[in-house]
């Protein structure tokens, strides 16, 4: 089996589950990317066993300051091109399934012309008019295309949708995100966590410099960027009273400071999410460690030695990290929100409190803190969770299923005029 | 006890388009208040009865890259997100209120996208025409090897404001059954099929004896008036096939005449080869006409005017390539007269051969010629083919029949109020 990975970055999604598909079953695994990613960082393995192939840097990737929301589609159209123009010229990766990622769409929608093997959509998301994802914070100061942008921004996914012969999200959540209509030729497949990688035991305790004394009570935040999706300002909050309440606190944040989601700089007029929350209120910032990015072994670390993860996100995609944190040991509070219940059954593998009650949040958290042996359980039972649901030895196999199951059925090549009752291609 | 009227709001690039009849009927038959919000509008002469006495035209303008002559296929969404908020930005200025019911047309140029930004929660009704497939149908069907591959890539790509108006519309809505077959499986079942409809009273036959007059020009006694008429006179509505067989006709029989409607320069993106250009003028070029003075160039028509051409026409042409039956194509049927079709899916829907009129396979010109001359020679034996067309529009495609059907999924659609749109609904909780 040969399955073509295309994804603007990698490792991403992709990289460790084909070389999971690899090592375990011999596929052979090549992928089409723009840019080696820092988050997570590929692994050895991955470069030796794994064939990379790169196209050049879409405008949107070149581009700084970010692409005006109605050329989004134009941007990726060119990609599309791009991908096209750049497989035509490479006879040799003729693959068996192509299996596509675009955070605005994958770029296969020219494929087709290409390939007759069957296209897999990874569909990570479609944006929601209102109540969700990055039209959930109606308490930050309005930004101008909030009413627009969820109107036009899914027409790369839609048409990639329709293309496309399936699809698969990482969680229910993400699947129910997509349109009913189409949520028939969507498979709910998670990629899998390390729990290797990932798992309780004694940590190191000292990170940027700071050596943490035993007996302190560390409290984590990790999220890809410090921003408002991801409730980077509630946790500050909460941060802010659970610290006044302990002395012996220290609170490890994990994440860069660019904007990945949502419209932060509209909200704020600044750059820098976190430099604007830390603005707001007089925070001790000697009670922070602030980390930036780092290697996931470092993360992994971090998360053995937390007594609390805290994830304080609106209802998006579903973060590794909190995954991570319950494949660690950790005890988590989430959001009360329904991607976050998916994972987290309340008083039994985690808690939630909702998403804007700050004080709530830090009672909560602070009860934690107050008799950790008494929620111990709590994260062990997310663990358990962990490998009995998401971890790589139950994900990699049923995706492996998946993909040959869907490698065996005839590609649909474009679903419109084959299904016209008028087409000459039509049965 | 009738439904109070309703105020609607409708938003097509250009007015009247194709929307601006459906709105006057709403006017004039039910008392409707109309706002028609629009980028461009035809000279007063094309603008339908209830102007200004209950249909007001708002024109918008648009920026970015919708400004410029043309986009390159890649920004074509973009263009009509141009269009799209140029209408949202006037109608804030505006503010026409109460508004119970917006409906949209885009033809490709997503107009009504953003005005629920300005009215949340009405309920939106969009018109559909085509879902482009990416190599079939239309002029698809003739690419051949030289055709470049930018050329598919545009035509699997463009539909896309279809997509974002499909998703963000309460009721999809498109004329025949075949267009509807055109868009993703997915969608179909949404859709309500029913035709806009035909002005019976403007397109009705002529009186079967009396002198004919075109424009003011009367028509010689005896003389066959070979008709074609398309918003523009271009491949896509088979011109090309059109002024060959006209050439024959006036070879053929020196009592033909023929007049054609519509305008000159190719405005349909989907024609690469001639976009922008005066195909008639290319045609001229290549095969002149065989006797100009029995050849009527009109020009672009009012419906009056356009009414007055199909009542006199003997035999009305239409050999499109594939593509959406022309509202023409009925109009001529409603008149009378006896059409001569494509014999292709979209035609079929609505004309069965010789029965209300003749199909024919578009390419065998030489049937196309046998056959028209068959007509011309005996149009009493033909005849009853036009009584029956007329019958049929009347029964099935009338304005009075299908609109009211129309104004009761309007009267439904508020009545539910809709507050929580169908979108709405489906977030996940």
């Amino acid at each position: 089996m040969h399955i073509l990975f295309i994804h603007d970055a990698f490792p991403a999604q992709f990289g460790r589950l084909g070389l999971e598909l690899t090592e375990r079953y011999g596929w052979r695994c090549s992928y089409l990317i723009q840019s080696l990613s820092a988050c997570p960082t590929p692994t050895r393995a991955m470069l030796e066993k794994l064939e990379i192939h790169q196209v050049p840097l879409s405008q949107e990737h070149r581009q700084k300051g970010g692409i005006p929301w109605p050329q989004i589609y134009g941007l990726f159209l060119e990609q599309c091109r791009t991908v096209y123009d750049v497989l035509r010229t490479k006879p040799e990766l003729k693959p068996d399934l192509v299996v596509a990622h675009g955070g605005r769409g994958a770029p296969t929608l020219f494929l087709s012309e290409l390939f007759d093997c069957p296209i897999v959509i990874y569909c990570e998301y479609y944006f929601g008019l209102n109540r969700r994802d990055i039209s959930y914070r109606i308490d930050l100061p309005p930004a101008e295309p909030a009413p627009f942008f969820p109107r036009s921004i899914n027409a790369p996914t839609l048409a990639t949708l329709v293309e496309a012969d399936t699809g698969y999200s990482a969680t229910h959540w993400q699947r129910a995100s997509f349109p009913k209509r189409f949520q028939h030729k969507i498979e709910v497949h998670f990629d899998g966590i390390d729990t290797t990688e990932y798992q309780p035991g004694p940590a190191v305790r000292q990170f940027g410099g700071v050596s943490i004394p035993e007996g302190t009570r560390v409290v984590t935040y990790v999220a890809r960027g410090l921003e408002s999706v991801r409730g980077f300002d509630i946790f500050m909050k909460a941060a802010d009273r659970i610290g006044r309440a302990r002395s012996d606190v220290l609170f490890i944040v994990v994440g860069g400071e660019e904007i990945h989601y949502g419209w932060d700089a509209l909200h704020t007029g600044r750059p820098s999410f976190k430099q604007w929350v830390l603005e707001q209120d007089k925070y001790d910032l000697s009670r922070f460690l602030f980390l930036g990015t780092i290697l996931p072994e470092q993360l992994a670390q971090i998360l053995r030695l937390t007594d609390l993860h805290i994830y304080p996100s609106v209802p998006f995609v579903l973060s590794w990290s909190l995954l991570d944190a319950m494949c660690s040991g950790a005890v988590v509070i989430g959001s009360d929100v329904p991607p976050v219940r998916e994972v987290i059954e309340p008083g039994v593998n985690g808690l939630v409190t909702p998403f804007f009650d700050v004080d709530q949040l830090a009672d909560t958290a602070l009860r934690v803190l107050g008799d950790p042996a008494a929620f111990a359980p709590l994260g062990r039972a997310a663990r358990r969770t962990i490998e009995e649901r998401y971890s790589l030895d139950v994900a990699i196999p049923a995706l492996k299923d998946y993909f040959e199951r869907i490698a065996a059925q005839p590609a649909r090549k474009g679903v419109t005029a084959p299904n016209h009752p008028a087409s000459r291609r039509s049965g | 006890m009738p439904p109070p009227p309703l105020n609607l709001l409708w938003v097509e690039p250009h007015f009247p388009g194709r929307l601006g009849a459906v709105a006057d009927w709403f006017v004039r038959r039910r008392g409707y208040r109309c706002w028609f919000y629009c980028h461009t509008a035809d000279p007063p002469e094309f603008w339908p009865p209830s102007m200004a006495k209950g249909l007001n035209v708002s024109v918008f303008n648009v920026g970015g890259v919708a400004r410029e002559p043309s986009a390159p296929w890649h920004r074509l969404l973009e263009r009509s997100l141009c269009y799209s908020y140029g209408c949202w930005e006037v109608l804030e200025v505006n503010r026409p209120k109460p508004i119970d019911l917006i409906i949209g047309r885009s033809t490709g140029l997503g107009s009504s996208l953003f005005a629920p930004v300005y009215r949340p929660g009405a309920p939106v009704v969009n018109f559909f025409d085509y879902y482009n497939q990416p190599r079939e149908f239309d002029l698809a069907d003739e690419a051949g090897p030289h055709t470049p591959a930018a050329y598919f890539h545009w035509r699997r790509s463009a539909s896309a404001i279809e997509l974002l108006d499909l998703e963000n519309c309460d009721l999809p809505w498109t004329p025949t059954t075949w267009q509807r077959d055109l868009f993703p499986a997915e969608y179909r079942a949404d859709f309500e099929v029913l035709h806009d409809g035909v002005d019976t009273r403007l397109f009705a036959p002529r009186p079967r004896s009396g002198p004919r007059m075109i424009q003011g020009r009367p028509i010689p006694e005896g003389a066959r008036v070979v008709t074609f008429v398309a918003q523009t006179l271009e491949r896509l509505r088979g011109f090309d096939r059109f002024w060959s067989l006209a050439n024959t006709l006036l070879r053929a029989r020196s009592d033909v005449l023929c007049v054609v409607v519509g305008e000159s320069v190719v405005r349909r993106g989907l024609d690469i080869d001639f976009h922008q250009k005066d195909y008639p003028a290319l045609l001229r070029a290549q095969d002149p006409i065989y006797d100009t003075d029995r050849f009527w160039m009109l020009g672009n028509k009012p419906r009056m005017a356009v009414a007055e051409v199909l009542a006199a026409s003997d035999l009305h042409i239409a050999p499109s390539r594939v593509y959406p039956v022309a509202r023409s194509v009925l109009e001529a049927m409603s008149c009378g007269s006896v059409v001569l079709a494509s014999d292709s899916a979209p035609c079929r829907e609505v004309i069965t051969h010789e029965v209300n009129g003749l199909l024919l396979d578009p390419n065998d010109a030489g049937a196309w010629s046998l056959q028209a001359l068959r007509v011309l020679d005996e149009p009493e034996a033909f005849r009853p083919l036009g009584d029956a067309a007329a019958d049929l529009i009347r029964e099935r495609y009338d304005q009075d029949v299908t609109l009211p059907r129309l104004a009761e999924l309007f009267d439904r659609l508020v009545e539910r109020e809709y507050r929580v749109s169908r979108r709405e609904r489906e977030t996940v909780e």
